[in-house]
């Protein structure tokens, strides 16, 4: 509603976020008006066009070997504290709130050490943003990367978060063991009200992450299952929730999906998006999938097992599998104020660490394919997963 | 063969019989069947109004489209007009079913309403079946009186109405309209597609006549290719196989296939094309005899001459058919009716030949004993 | 510029009148079903049915229920499409990308905004039905508005983004989804009323001009998988005059195309006009002006 109440006086009024966003650190200017915010991770704001959109809402699918989606919200939750933008932060957890401490810590830009000039930052980022042209100049090679660098940090994996960006008032953490959709949508509401009221029209872009929204545990999950065990609905819930969200990335799993969700989370999930879309914040929200269910995969999800033990025949395909962590697949990216869908270079990514401590995507380079076995392993295109199911065989 | 149909269904019922019922179902590969529906509902109205058919009024139940698209229909087609509301009459399931509208307007949310007028009775709950079949049965008797006129009933679509309610409650409408004194026929129209197969079949059961229309690429489907697939579902849009099947009042059944094609006129339905009858020809195994013989070949078999029954060449064949006294009598005789043979030389032997008569076809199906009084 | 949306137009049987000023450009009393998918959004025609709607030579009025956009972003998107048409054989009008808010103030174009709307729900098993209830009567009432405040003659298309969204404010009902959308198609039949025709005896019939709103709706075909949900599709595609399908290149995405349609246009079996029906197959590229639609392999 507040994006209609927007008054339009000529056909080439400017979008009134392109202004300030310049000068608010966490936020650019994207195309046809639109504002991207960080993901925490370099490449795939790279991959995305500059970030997730401000009013997209970011479905994860989990994978349920590996804990893929917890590095993409720590990243993510992690980039927008350093911004000190207001974080909403759900878990199915007793006290979620400790999860902050397994935050990343940036890595300072220029050089290897750790940032320590914390007065500076007590004061925002702002003032290191005001020096940032002289360091670009002195930079050598890599400017690109340090023009945004305020925008987009590169996080430390082994570090945890630096105390005081964990001090902002703007942290709010809710278990979602006890609690009800209708609760929680409101929980989400008044978070994203108070913010935009509290910093006027856009001085800040608001962030929600909800981990494992599906899971078992929560509040609202038993009390809805049990009024749809029809095992039909499971397949419409995950479509709809992939057409639902402007953005939608399934990370690496093995896509054993299935949950007893019925059709109160989708309304949730859209009233969410709803939300998130007229109050410029960008939402998350991982989901976990229990159980193998075939027609899945031909749509939804690319697998691949990388966790623990080796798998001969992928290391074999895939060059530079030993440094792989997981990969990353990327099902939907919708366009705000365009009807121009975004072509990506590829739909899956191998996330890798650099120096054993940040998160890298690469394309996945392909070794050539043996004849014999027939399987193409292209990096581009799910509609190819199931193919890869059945060659893999796990 | 669509006249045979719409025959049947102006012949209407027999007293103490279920009237005929007439189900056209479609698929969404050759979703013809509310051209028929309409085909049907045309000659059906054209024999009311000129007084042919059993029934004298026709009850229209409206589900998937609308009373105006009937009126205008049928004036197209060259019914008068000037007093529809005499001998039809629509139930309007379509404009509110569920009284939405109706609640709407009383709460002031929206303006209009479809309302009942002359012609046009509105239902707005289609889900009370009984409520349904009271008020199509009170229109019909409305139409044409509590006598015994009669008149037919036609549902648009079944498909729709089984959306709102369990298959049972619906088939007892279907069946209870059916065996209603007053109702000469019924005819409804059904998607295949979206109901189960043994919806299908029990929709299929209730009625007399099952018309289906199926795409002309099914029966050759096997042959086409998936590039070929675009040409062919247009193709389909527009025309298909008309099949048919009787259920005679005797227990037989009659199968019946027909071409049809929409066009911009109308519908017309067509013999199935004489390619398809040339196939269906090369189909029948080839087997080694005929079974049957060609004109000529019987003009032969009538002049062969059996050699019990030829004689000398001079004299006159006579075969003894049994009825030597009458013949005496009459004397003047035909050779076709022969004389039987008179013994010149008594002593020696003879062989009587009774010819069986002329007028049955060796090797017919016929029954011998029809003609028999038990 | 280009012929390239015209296969578009022709798939959907929008004709440029230009010989007769006649307001139609896009047949009314249609049902339009657009089905895409999660690789390839049908939504491109929407905003391309949006955009043919209100720019001339069309004087149609229409009503957009979203649920799943805010007004900024068609009108975003409204503003960059432009499109040609002409007048004549010589003559060639650029039209300007089409301003949504000013169509808003002429009352041309009226959007309902069902984004932030929470459709009421009860307890299982117990459909709400109150909400589409109050979301039919929305539209309806816009429909009256129109046709008495331009006169019954105005054509009026009705635009449902997107129905998936529909079935989830039904909470997952088939039937009541259905519902719905049997009352939004008896509309097609009843506004817009051609000439009335009163007859000796008092009834009232129209002429066989039978002329209503039009009805576009997008849907997303593929979040269906189980058997029994096919049957939602089944009677959208049986109801519907023209079904376009927006689906992914067989061999995967491409920078040039994005995907490809293919048009069934039923024909209308209408007393006065009737088409045949056809099957369109072509691709189309999407730009920020326009969509741009090429037979495979004639990509200039």
């Amino acid at each position: 509603m507040a994006t209609t109440t927007r008054p339009r006086t000529s056909s080439f009024s400017r979008n009134p976020l392109a202004g300030p966003t310049s000068q608010v650190p966490g936020l650019k200017p994207g195309p046809n008006g639109s504002v991207f915010i960080s993901s925490g991770i370099p490449d795939l704001d790279r991959i995305l066009g500059g970030g997730f959109c401000l009013g997209s809402l970011v479905m994860v699918m989990e994978d349920p070997e590996a804990p893929h989606h917890m590095l993409l919200l720590r990243n993510f939750m992690a980039q927008g504290l350093v911004h000190n933008q207001p974080l909403l932060y759900a878990s199915p957890a007793k006290d979620p709130k400790g999860f902050l401490g397994t935050l990343p810590n940036p890595i300072s830009s220029k050089d290897e050490k750790p940032r320590d000039h914390a007065a500076e930052q007590d004061k925002g980022l702002r003032i290191a943003w005001q020096y940032k042209k002289y360091f670009g100049e002195n930079q050598q090679g890599h400017d690109s990367r340090d023009a945004k660098h305020e925008y987009c940090n590169d996080f430390d994996l082994r570090k945890p978060l630096e105390r005081q960006f964990l001090g902002g008032k703007n942290i709010i953490c809710v278990s979602t063991i006890d609690l009800t959709l209708e609760t929680f949508r409101e929980r989400c509401r008044t978070f994203l009200a108070q913010n935009s009221r509290n910093n006027g029209v856009m001085a800040c872009a608001s962030r929600i992450a909800i981990q494992s929204f599906c899971a078992p545990q929560c509040g609202y999950f038993d009390k809805h299952s049990e009024a749809s065990k029809k095992s039909s609905l499971v397949p419409q819930f995950v479509k709809f929730i992939q057409l639902l969200p402007l953005r939608y990335l399934g990370v690496d799993h093995l896509g054993l999906l299935l949950s007893f969700q019925d059709w109160d989370m989708l309304a949730f999930i859209k009233s969410l998006k709803g939300i998130v879309q007229s109050s410029n914040s960008v939402a998350i929200i991982t989901l976990k999938q229990f159980q193998a269910c075939e027609h899945f995969l031909l749509s939804i999800c690319i697998a691949l097992p990388l966790t623990s033990n080796e798998d001969k025949e992928l290391a074999k395909l895939l060059t530079g599998y030993q440094e792989m962590v997981g990969l990353l697949s990327i099902h939907k990216v919708a366009r705000i104020n365009t009807q121009v869908p975004l072509v990506l270079e590829a739909s899956t990514f191998s996330i890798k660490l650099h120096k054993r401590r940040s998160l890298v995507l690469e394309c996945l380079n392909q070794a050539p394919i043996d004849g014999s076995t027939g399987a193409s392993y292209g990096t581009s295109g799910s509609c190819s997963g199931s193919t890869k199911q059945g060659a893999l065989d796990f | 063969m669509a006249e045979s149909l719409c025959r049947v269904l102006r012949d209407g019922a027999l007293e103490g019989e279920l009237a005929p019922a007439l189900t056209i179902k479609d698929s969404i590969l050759s979703p013809l069947g509310p051209h028929i529906f309409d085909h049907v509902l045309c000659q059906l109205s054209s024999f009311i109004l000129a007084g042919k058919s059993q029934s004298r009024g026709l009850v229209l139940v409206a589900f998937s489209r609308s009373p105006s698209y009937y009126a205008a229909l049928l004036k197209s087609r060259g019914s008068d007009t000037t007093d529809f509301d005499k001998w039809f009459w629509i139930l309007d399931c379509y404009s509110d079913p569920l009284g939405w509208r109706h609640r709407l307007k009383e709460s002031g949310a929206i303006r209009s309403c479809p309302d009942s007028s002359s012609g046009v009775t509105v239902c707005r709950d289609v889900r009370n079946l009984d409520k349904l079949l009271v008020e199509i049965l009170e229109l019909g008797k409305g139409l044409v009186g509590q006598g015994k006129d009669q008149f037919c009933i036609a549902i648009d679509s079944v498909t729709e109405m089984l959306r709102d309610v369990p298959l049972s409650s619906a088939a007892g409408l279907l069946s209870s309209v059916r065996s209603h004194e007053q109702v000469s026929c019924t005819l409804w129209t059904m998607l295949a597609d979206v109901h189960s197969t043994s919806t299908v079949a029990a929709v299929e059961y209730l009625s007399s006549i099952v018309a289906s229309v199926e795409g002309v690429t099914q029966q050759k489907g096997a042959q086409l290719g998936i590039s070929d697939g675009l040409p062919l579902l247009q193709q389909n849009a527009s025309q298909g196989r008309f099949r048919v099947r009787f259920k005679r009042r005797n227990g037989r059944v009659r199968l019946m296939l027909e071409d049809i094609h929409v066009e911009k006129s109308g519908i017309t339905f067509l013999p199935v094309s004489s390619e398809e009858e040339s196939m269906a020809q090369t189909l029948i195994p080839k087997v080694q005899f005929n079974l049957q013989l060609s004109e000529k070949e019987q003009m032969d078999r009538l002049k062969v001459v059996l050699p019990f029954e030829h004689q000398e060449k001079e004299k006159a064949r006579r075969i003894y058919d049994g009825r030597r006294s009458l013949m005496d009598g009459q004397n003047g005789m035909t050779v076709e009716a022969e004389k039987p043979p008179v013994s010149e030389n008594s002593g020696s032997g003879e062989i009587v030949y009774i010819r069986d008569s002329d007028d049955e076809r060796p090797d017919s199906d016929e029954d011998p004993d029809d003609d028999l009084d038990i | 510029m280009d012929r390239s949306s015209q296969l578009l137009d022709e798939a959907l049987g929008i004709v440029d009148d230009t010989s007769s000023m006649v307001s139609s450009s896009f047949p009314s009393s249609s049902v339009v079903l657009i089905e895409d998918c999660v690789e390839t959004s049908g939504a491109f025609v929407i905003h391309h049915i949006l955009k043919r709607s209100l720019s001339p030579p069309s004087s149609a009025a229409v009503v957009l229920v979203s649920l799943s956009h805010p007004f900024s972003h068609y009108d975003r998107i409204l503003r960059k499409l432009v499109h040609t048409f002409a007048l004549s054989l010589s003559f060639v009008l650029f039209s300007q990308g089409c301003n949504l808010a000013a169509h808003r103030d002429n009352r041309r174009f009226f959007f309902c905004d069902m984004l932030m709307v929470d459709f009421p729900r009860q307890g299982q098993g117990n459909v709400s039905k109150g909400g589409l209830i109050e979301l039919y009567a929305k539209i309806q009432k816009v429909v009256e508005d129109i046709s008495s405040s331009f006169g019954s003659g105005k054509c009026i298309t009705i635009i449902l983004d997107d129905f998936s969204l529909i079935e989830v404010a039904a909470n997952g009902s088939l039937n009541h989804s259905l519902d719905f959308l049997r009352y939004c198609y008896a509309l097609t039949s009843e506004f817009g009323l051609g000439l009335l025709v009163h007859t000796s005896c008092g009834g009232v019939y129209p002429l066989p001009s039978i002329q209503g709103c039009s009805l576009v709706i997008l849907h997303h075909e593929d979040i269906y998988s189980a058997e029994e949900s096919a049957a939602l599709i089944l009677q959208m595609e049986y109801l519907a005059d023209v079904v376009i399908k927006a689906e992914p290149l067989a061999t995967g995405l491409a920078a040039d195309v994005h995907g490809q349609l293919t048009v069934l246009n039923k024909g209308i079996h209408d007393q006065l006009r009737s088409s045949k029906s056809k099957v369109h197959n072509f691709h189309f590229k999407l730009r920020e002006n326009g969509v741009e639609c090429f037979y495979p392999g004639t990509q200039a």
